[in-house]
């Protein structure tokens, strides 16, 4: 299936299936996402895909973590997706990624989510283990 | 996707467990349906209920199977991406595998209806999932798979529902069971004739154990041919025999180890060593490297050993000699010279001249080898030529001192004997003395008793003779008196000569006693 990427988003690496790492890009000319390439992180529990994969985004240097009312500044993605009752087993990381950048795609807010500093000083939870309140059906 | 892989492996896992609860129909009747025909081109019934009988009935996983030719993309389950094994159908027409529908469903939250894993429509669990459209089934069926032992080296490849046929009727390499009704390990069908496989043999090219079945495809000692010679060889003596026999294998002058560097074929190179002085001279030099490289070891054992002895003497000697390694302490081992050494005064018979004899003779024994001890301390100027020698020699020289110190030991003993027989002897004459003396003086008290008697008999009168001589025979008795005796005699007998004017008359009688008794004495002395 990787042979024939959506455009925008780039397998970086796949060595093992317990973590990858891929690229996504926004492809129209949202002035918040231009010309900036963000890094997401897999994890894949054992019993994936029954289960939904851990999301992530991840920063360096040359990939910040994009600015969206429902991702924290520690790149934690508030999507219920990839939440136990979001997730679906016919989902996979292609249309995680896609789900992604057109999460982005449709924003136009530079924010982060309410509280986005307590959570990202106070959080030692894994993302699979937060309990997301899932209010807004706009995105 | 590429995740497929771990996909295969949750799903094979759960495999095991799950038990065909609904829909076993699509993929497992479709071969048994199949095989009644196929029986047909057996030539043996009886061979096929034979086998069937042996054979391990594993179903075949269809995810395992490898495919001709790449899956339509309608055809793949979207939950395992595989072409569907079992497919059902909920009612909104998704279609996935049995199996994983049925743990999509497990892992949504209990109490919530079922949702369908692509669409989120509702599920009713009573009347779904349905079958698939036979079409389906039989686009699913033509699917061209290769057999599930072709790494075993099965060449079969056809319809995917006929897999699990050719696996249990007709695969070669498949497991089966053993043809030994004893034996319960599994056999690749193609060797069943032969019969039961499993014991251990020893190869015996190559020395190992193994089964036997594995003989064929594990032993690497089958026959193989020399590369240089072209003679069939059993590849275990390939080596041993380029090494050693392979005419035409290429190999060194054996003078190559003093620097010969011809090297040819083996026949040419055994026209060459006739000539080659250096292949005449190789054996003698490899044996001298030989006795050179043991002489080595030897000496390193050696080494080792002496390092070894050596710290242990040293060990020794700071114990025998603490006082040496600090100059400032005095020598713990009396000075002969030194009168007021303190071992003289704590000496067990001090006053006895004698003991100072072993006492003077330890010392100018044991001194020599203080210095030796103190010299080989001293690294720079070791006074041997080697440490094999210097041990050797502290060796001796302490064997020495131990003698010497077991001479002194025995002089010692014996003079303490003869000092302590010395004392003794005196001891015994003092008590000669002192019984002569006491026995004068038992005599004595005899002669002043007797006296007294004498003196009462003749106050009361009747005088009587006998007790007069008894106390003659008493005075007789101390015949061995000495001249104290006889002092106190004379004195006892003024006594008595004083006691008997005391008493008045008959004295007359006593002088004469007296004068005899001292008569007696003096003729005695």
């Amino acid at each position: 299936m990787h042979d024939h990427l959506p455009p925008g988003v780039e397998l970086v690496k796949a060595d093992e299936f317990t973590e990858w790492l891929m690229d996504i890009k926004v492809l129209d000319d949202n002035p918040l996402y231009r010309n900036e390439v963000y890094r997401l992180k897999f994890r894949f529990p054992n019993s994936y895909p029954i289960e939904a994969p851990e999301v992530v985004f991840v920063k360096d240097d040359t990939h910040p973590i994009p600015w969206h009312p429902h991702i924290y500044s520690n790149g934690i993605i508030c999507l219920d997706l990839l939440d136990r009752q979001g997730w679906s087993p016919v989902h996979n990381v292609e249309s995680v990624c896609v789900s992604l950048q057109s999460m982005l795609t449709g924003n136009t807010k530079k924010e982060r989510p309410p509280g986005d500093e307590n959570f990202v000083k106070y959080n030692t939870q894994r993302p699979r283990d937060i309990n997301f309140l899932f209010h807004d059906n706009s995105v | 996707m590429s995740s497929i892989p771990s996909r295969r492996l949750s799903r094979a896992s759960s495999r095991a467990e799950s038990t065909f609860s609904f829909h076993s129909l699509p993929a497992s009747t479709a071969p048994l349906a199949l095989s009644s025909p196929a029986v047909t081109h057996r030539s043996e019934p009886s061979d096929f209920v034979r086998r069937s009988n042996r054979h391990k009935k594993i179903p075949v996983d269809v995810r395992t199977l490898e495919y001709l030719e790449p899956c339509d993309s309608n055809l793949v389950c979207l939950i395992c991406h595989c072409p569907f094994d079992k497919a059902v159908r909920l009612a909104c027409d998704h279609v996935f595998c049995n199996d994983c529908v049925d743990q999509a469903f497990a892992a949504q939250e209990g109490s919530a209806p079922k949702t369908c894993p692509t669409c989120r429509n509702r599920v009713d669990l009573n009347r779904e999932p349905l079958p698939v459209p036979r079409i389906l089934m039989s686009m699913l069926d033509e699917l061209r798979v290769k057999c599930p032992n072709h790494k075993a080296g099965c060449t079969w490849a056809d319809k995917r529902s006929d897999a699990q046929d050719h696996v249990e009727l007709y695969c070669d390499h498949a497991q089966v069971e053993c043809a030994s009704p004893d034996c319960r390990l599994g056999v690749l069908q193609k060797d069943f004739h032969k019969g039961c496989l499993h014991y251990t043999v020893s190869c015996e090219h190559c020395h190992t154990s193994m089964m036997k079945k594995d003989l064929e495809q594990i032993c690497p000692n089958r026959m193989t041919i020399c590369t240089s010679c072209f003679i069939e060889i059993l590849r275990h003596d390939l080596p041993s025999h380029l090494k050693e026999e392979c005419p035409k294998a290429t190999i060194m002058c054996p003078g190559s180890v003093c620097g010969c560097s011809f090297a040819h074929e083996r026949t040419v190179v055994v026209a060459h060593v006739t000539t080659c002085p250096m292949a005449t001279m190789a054996p003698f030099f490899q044996a001298q490297k030989a006795r050179l490289d043991e002489q080595e070891s030897q000496q390193k054992l050696l080494q080792r050993k002496v390092d070894i002895l050596e710290g242990g003497l040293s060990n020794i000697q700071n114990m025998l000699y603490p006082a040496n390694t600090n100059p400032n302490e005095p020598c713990p081992v009396p000075n002969p010279l030194d009168p007021n050494t303190i071992d003289y005064a704590s000496g067990p018979l001090p006053g006895t001249p004698d003991f100072r004899l072993p006492a003077a003779a330890f010392p100018p024994a044991s001194q020599p080898t203080v210095d030796q001890a103190t010299a080989a301390g001293q690294p720079p100027q070791p006074p041997f030529d080697s440490s094999t020698h210097h041990l050797l020699s502290l060796h001796e020289s302490l064997r020495d001192e131990v003698s010497r110190i077991a001479n002194a030991l025995t002089d010692l003993e014996g003079r303490t004997n003869m000092m302590i027989i010395n004392e003794n002897q005196r001891v015994k004459d003092e008590m000669l003395h002192t019984n002569a003396a006491i026995n004068s003086m038992r005599m004595q008290l005899h002669w002043l008793t007797s006296a007294r008697l004498q003196a009462q008999n003749r106050t009361t009168g009747g005088g009587g003779p006998g007790s007069s001589s008894a106390a003659g025979g008493s005075g007789s008795s101390g015949s061995g008196a000495s001249r104290a005796g006889g002092n106190g005699g004379g004195s006892g007998s003024a006594g008595a000569g004083a006691g008997g004017s005391g008493l008045g008359g008959g004295v007359t009688l006593h002088p004469i006693r007296r004068l005899s008794d001292s008569n007696r004495q003096d003729t005695k002395l």
